[in-house]
């Protein structure tokens, strides 16, 4: 009991710690000043004094003259907008030059002299400063309480360019950008529909960073927008600065070297997974993009698969399940066959490992350890250093590693190919978050295949496998279709269906009431005169005959 | 009772599975000879009635586990004892299959490691499980349900294709005669592994489709049944009676015999993989159940609590049960059958289901009035 009431005066104390940071929150708005040079003051005071913040004085009527002024942060705003359509429109228009008053000033340039998409009216300090910062501009009119805002965002961004990341041969070629603006609006030139619903909000207490959410109404799951929304609501940081601080503080499972939120730099993959009835978010400030909930089976998956023909796709979605595998047991299937279970190996091979194998002083698990420590380290030195120096780097490596170590009789030419068959292989995983989880998983393999051979081993892969079962995404189970079994869910796992078979949309995922995703009989029908025919109908055209 | 539903589907896969566990390995029903495998199926006709007992206690009780019932059925105190006694009883299951499985791989492939450690790494996978809950177990077992008849079948498909199979020693099949036959199937060979199913009754009431179970039961104790049936007979038809009952683990006899290709030989670790599939869902559910179990029987909030205890619980009796393994082998055909599976397997059971008869229809009498 007595605890009970502990915890009731500590959330009470919590709730006025609140009150006492959130002032602006609960205390009654921030109201502007009727006087310009009060507010001048103010505005000089919030953001102390920095240089960045323009303050343009204009003078317009006559008799008496009214004082305006323009306030705009260098950089953030697009030029020729505030100087062609701000100045010189307030500076040159006929009716600002004739006798007005202030009253009536503001309305005159919102309603007839502002050329600009976007014009509101704002009283309060707190929203001010909030469009002030993302690049509008600020229109103050003396003896007036309200302001005007124009919207002039723009300044320099970095333009549409290819994605560095899940890269393809066939597909466009656009990469999201850092801009979530941009962003959106090349999802909605992709998905022309006006169920694509987006919403947004701010989330950080000071970097106030724009994050949206994007979903098709009627084929996302009900819930999951209201899950999602929930969490994000939930969050209170101080800044957001990259869309992995959302993805960590949304995700299901905290302790997991596996990722539980897909994020792309493509915005067709978006669309596509937008399409499945996922969610996605949009980060300001970052081009990658999250999407959830993401399924084990979906890091395996590149929107490639779905542009070249099923068996072509198939094939290569196979071959990435066996290169994961061979990344993360690859090492360890060594260590344990050579160092518990030689009658594996096939006699002569057995020979020619062994041969190797005597000069070298290290038991194999010393040595694969000792092997993979070295490609971490020269891969993430690669990544790092800056670019002049890479070619240096990867002479040094090659000749280290592949030569002079095998010389010294340091380690074995063996384990050296396993090194980098294992290291090509984890680059060949599609998705670069999953390819890091086998990074970790296989120190893990290698140590327990040292220890007990593959004993150990079939234990690290029952762990595996639990682990995997029991994470989720958003409340979807991470292996599903294969467990919980969806059979319908199966034809786009390890093989892919014919694009004229995927009749449905992925239940565990999409709306049941909204699964139909194309029609009936959608295999193509060449003519008939093709191929062993006995009858001589024609149907269709293109008969040879 | 732990806030958890599970498909039809796993709850088949998870029988399948507990069922093939260690009874893969062993020689089953090794004393009918050729005709082995008959007794087998004809064990598996006894695991049905089995099944139909336990299958009564369940519809009398459709959302309690075993432990919760038993009170209701005999009353609070007695109740507490019987279900006390279950779940001591699943907890020496779990060892004995841990034993089992400590003592297979050192024989076959790690003569140095101690049984200790063997099992203590083992266990601590299986808590780890445990701890996650049934549903994960589940999917778990659907994973490995897939991983296990694709070995399964590519045994087959070698063994066919090396030729090895010769019907003859099959021949003749009724060297002992039908009674003999029936009476091994319906003693040794239905408790093990066919009357196990009994821990089934912690884990129905988490099933989503109650009305389903009988058919699930039914066809998941058949379809494990054949798949015995039908590797006892591979066995003998490859390896012949003498060898077949004489090893101790005749499956892996038969798998080390595969020679493809010459590149397909000395598949051991595919032995291995089989062996601690089966032994990890079936020392799983039995943890799993025994963990429950105690916390239901002692109002323990957190049930995920207990698992490290019960798992050291059954990692010790694992260790002493018995000090080697022909001691283990011969307390498991002979003492443990007789004076425990048959108690708590049939006697028990039957007793609850006629006392929980009786009650729902002086129940059922009274409602009508």
């Amino acid at each position: 009991m007595a605890s009970f009431f502990k915890q009731k005066r500590q959330v009470k104390q919590r709730e006025k710690k609140k009150e006492d940071t959130g002032q602006s929150k609960s205390k009654t708005p921030d109201y502007i000043d009727s006087s310009i040079s009060a507010n001048l003051e103010k505005v000089k005071k919030k953001t102390g004094n920095s240089p960045d913040i323009i303050i343009r004085t204009l003078k317009i009527g006559q008799n008496p003259e009214i004082k305006t002024t323009i306030l705009y942060v260098q950089g953030l705003i697009d030029n020729p907008s505030v100087t062609d359509f701000l100045i010189e429109s307030i500076m040159k228009n006929p009716h600002l030059s004739e006798k007005i008053l202030p009253q009536e000033a503001l309305d005159v340039i919102s309603e007839e002299v502002v050329s600009l998409g976007g014009v509101e009216t704002v009283k309060d300090w707190e929203k001010l400063f909030l469009s002030l910062l993302s690049g509008d501009s600020i229109i103050f009119v003396d003896g007036i309480n309200i302001a005007l805002v124009a919207s002039t965002k723009g300044g320099e961004r970095r333009s549409i360019q290819e994605p560095s990341t899940h890269l393809t041969v066939r597909g466009s070629r656009e990469g999201f950008t850092e801009s979530n603006a941009t962003n959106i609006a090349m999802l909605r030139r992709i998905i022309n529909s006006p169920n694509l619903w987006i919403e947004s909000m701010k989330i950080g207490t000071v970097t106030k960073t724009d994050v949206s959410i994007m979903y098709i109404n009627g084929i996302v799951k009900e819930g999951i927008v209201e899950e999602v929304k929930k969490r994000l609501n939930r969050i209170n940081i101080d800044s957001i600065l990259e869309s992995g601080y959302i993805e960590q503080l949304i995700e299901d499972q905290v302790m997991t070297p596996f990722p539980t939120l897909n994020h792309t730099e493509r915005p067709d993959m978006v669309a596509g997974n937008l399409l499945e009835g996922r969610v996605a978010i949009f980060v300001n400030g970052t081009p990658f993009v999250l999407v959830a909930p993401a399924i084990f089976v979906q890091f395996f998956q590149s929107v490639e698969d779905y542009y070249n023909r099923f068996d072509i796709a198939s094939a290569t979605r196979f071959l990435r399940i066996i290169v994961f595998i061979i990344s993360i047991v690859g090492p360890a299937l060594y260590v344990a066959a050579t160092t518990f279970h030689q009658e594996m190996i096939p006699t002569k091979l057995l020979v020619i490992v062994a041969a190797q194998r005597e000069t070298v002083p290290l038991p194999a698990v010393v040595e694969a350890l000792l092997m993979e420590m070295t490609f971490e380290i020269l891969r993430e030195a690669s990544l790092r250093m800056p670019k002049a120096v890479g070619s240096t780097m990867s002479i040094v490596g090659a000749l280290v590693i592949g030569q002079a170590a095998v010389q010294a009789g340091i380690v074995s030419p063996a384990m050296v190919i396993i090194v980098s068959i294992t290291a090509i292989a984890s680059f060949a995983t599609p998705s670069y978050s999953i390819a890091i989880s086998a990074r970790i998983v296989r120190f893990g393999f290698i140590i327990c295949a040292g220890t007990l051979g593959f004993y150990g081993m079939i234990l690290a892969f029952i762990v595996l496998i639990v682990h995997l079962c029991s994470l989720r995404s958003l409340g979807v189970p991470y292996m599903t279709p294969l467990a919980p079994l969806n059979p319908e869910g199966l034809g786009d796992t390890f093989f892919r269906r014919p694009m004229w078979a995927f009749k449905e949309r992925p239940k565990f995922l999409a709306n049941e009431n909204n699964l139909i995703r194309e029609g009936d009989n959608q295999r193509p029908l060449p003519p008939e005169s093709r191929g062993m025919k006995t009858s001589d109908e024609k149907k269709g055209e293109g008969n040879e005959s | 009772m732990e806030k958890a539903k599970i498909s039809g589907y796993q709850l088949f896969v998870l029988i399948f599975l507990f069922e093939m566990g260690s009874a893969l390995l062993v020689p089953l029903a090794g004393e009918a000879k050729q005709a082995a495998w008959l007794v087998i199926l004809i064990a598996m006709i006894g695991g049905f009635l089995l099944f139909f007992i336990y299958y009564g206690l369940f519809q009398y009780y459709p959302d309690q586990l075993l432990t919760e019932f038993v009170k209701q059925i005999l009353g609070n105190f007695l109740g507490r004892i019987v279900a006390f006694l279950y779940i001591l009883y699943f907890i020496y299951l779990a060892a004995r299959v841990l034993r089992d499985f400590g003592d297979t791989l050192l024989t076959f492939a790690y003569p140095h490691v101690p049984l200790f450690f063997a099992n203590a790494v083992f266990i601590l996978v299986v808590v780890y499980t445990v701890r996650k809950g049934i549903e994960v177990l589940a999917r778990t077992g659907e994973l490995f349900f897939v991983l296990e008849n694709l070995l399964l079948m590519t045994f087959m498909l070698l063994i066919v294709a090396s030729g090895m199979i010769h019907l003859n020693n099959l021949k003749p099949i009724f060297e002992i005669s039908g009674t003999e036959l029936m009476k091994m199937g319906f003693t040794k060979s239905v408790f093990f592994p066919f009357g196990e199913v009994i821990v089934f009754l912690m884990i129905f009431p988490y099933l989503n489709e109650p009305q389903r179970l009988k058919k699930i039961g039914i066809g998941s104790l058949a379809t494990s049944g054949i798949f015995l049936a039908i590797i006892m007979a591979v066995n003998i038809a490859v390896l012949g009676v003498d060898l077949t009952t004489r090893s101790q683990y005749p499956l892996l006899t038969l798998i080390q015999s595969i020679e493809v290709a010459g590149i397909l030989e000395r598949l051991d670790v595919y032995f291995l993989f089989l062996l601690m599939i089966g032994g990890f869902i079936k020392i799983s559910v039995f943890t799993y159940v025994a963990v429950t179990g105690t916390a239901n029987v002692f109002n323990v909030k957190q049930p995920s609590r207990l698992a490290y205890p019960v798992g050291i619980v059954i990692l010790l009796i694992s260790i002493i049960m018995a000090s080697s393994y022909t001691e283990h082998i011969h307390e498991g055909l002979g003492a443990v059958p007789r004076y425990i599976h048959l108690p708590f397997q049939v006697i028990i059971p039957l007793l609850l289901l006629i006392i929980a008869f009786f009650k729902n229809r002086k129940k059922g009498r009274q409602a009508s009035k």
